[in-house]
């Protein structure tokens, strides 16, 4: 089974994640416009959709960034360290929010695997791109992209 | 004052579910749990008034929970918060006789849209 995913379905979701839970106010995310930079020190979190249709949907920022945002999301301040632990966490849970929506996208909604983060990206040979959408997050890019897994 | 139990493996969203609930106005008492069968053993110790269950966690899913409380003849209320909020999890979690289901992301709002409701 074949299945399309919006760029503009994942984008209104990455809005609602940040306005809602990252930020707490609309209007701090917008699309990155220009072209997706080489990552320096890039950290991915995924996870899996198993059903009728299967799938990966990853998230890709820098380690600052996902600093940033497991700052955000714990409510810690900006000069306050993020253990690796809580990077996990909290970047985890930005790839399973955006992988539990994207779910509930699809015509059957099958089952979802738990948030995987790793600084290598994942190998998924075979696969193909569905959708990819780059976030500008206060000047920060961030890469959201829906692969097909044969 | 009302007793919850806030389930979910992730400890930065259990943080954020506790912030918002007060967020929302509610000052409960809160305990965590970091999966469903942490949940299980506190409500066998000390059944809170409400849940509020993750619903994909390692071992013992939320619905494995909510299952296997009824199973064991506790009645405790509870609500999902999760990511996976199609019709279908939603009718699932229904039949199942869970409380109310929350998707993240949420706001204190849609906590206080399905909650009040319910303390009314």
């Amino acid at each position: 089974m074949t299945t399309m995913i919006a760029g503009d379905d994942v984008y209104a979701i990455a809005e609602d994640l940040f306005a809602a839970m990252v930020d707490g106010e609309p209007g701090t995310v917008r699309p990155w416009t220009l072209p997706l930079p080489d990552w320096t020190d890039p950290v991915h979190a995924w996870v899996d959709l198993h059903g009728d249709w299967s799938g990966r949907a990853v998230v890709t920022t820098e380690r600052a960034t996902a600093d940033d945002l497991a700052r955000a999301l714990l409510g810690l301040p900006a000069e306050e360290a993020v253990s690796e632990e809580d990077l996990q966490d909290a970047f985890g849970e930005v790839a399973n929010v955006v992988g539990g929506n994207v779910k509930s996208l699809l015509p059957r909604t099958g089952t979802m695997g738990l948030p995987q983060v790793a600084s290598v990206a994942p190998l998924l040979p075979g696969s193909a791109l569905v959708t990819q959408v780059l976030l500008d997050w206060g000047g920060r890019v961030l890469e959201l992209t829906v692969r097909d897994v044969p | 004052m009302i007793r919850v139990l806030v389930a979910d493996d992730s400890r930065v969203m259990r943080q954020i579910v506790i912030r918002t609930l007060r967020q929302a106005g509610y000052d409960w008492d809160v305990r965590e749990a970091a999966d469903g069968a942490q949940a299980l053993d506190a409500v066998r110790a000390d059944e809170p008034d409400v849940i509020l269950s993750d619903w994909n966690m390692p071992g013992m899913t939320g619905m494995d929970l909510l299952r296997r409380l009824r199973q064991e003849g506790f009645d405790t209320p509870l609500g999902f918060v999760t990511s996976e909020g199609s019709p279908e999890m939603r009718a699932l979690a229904e039949r199942e006789g869970a409380l109310f289901l929350i998707a993240k992301p949420f706001t204190p709002e849609a906590f206080r849209e399905v909650i009040d409701p319910v303390l009314a």
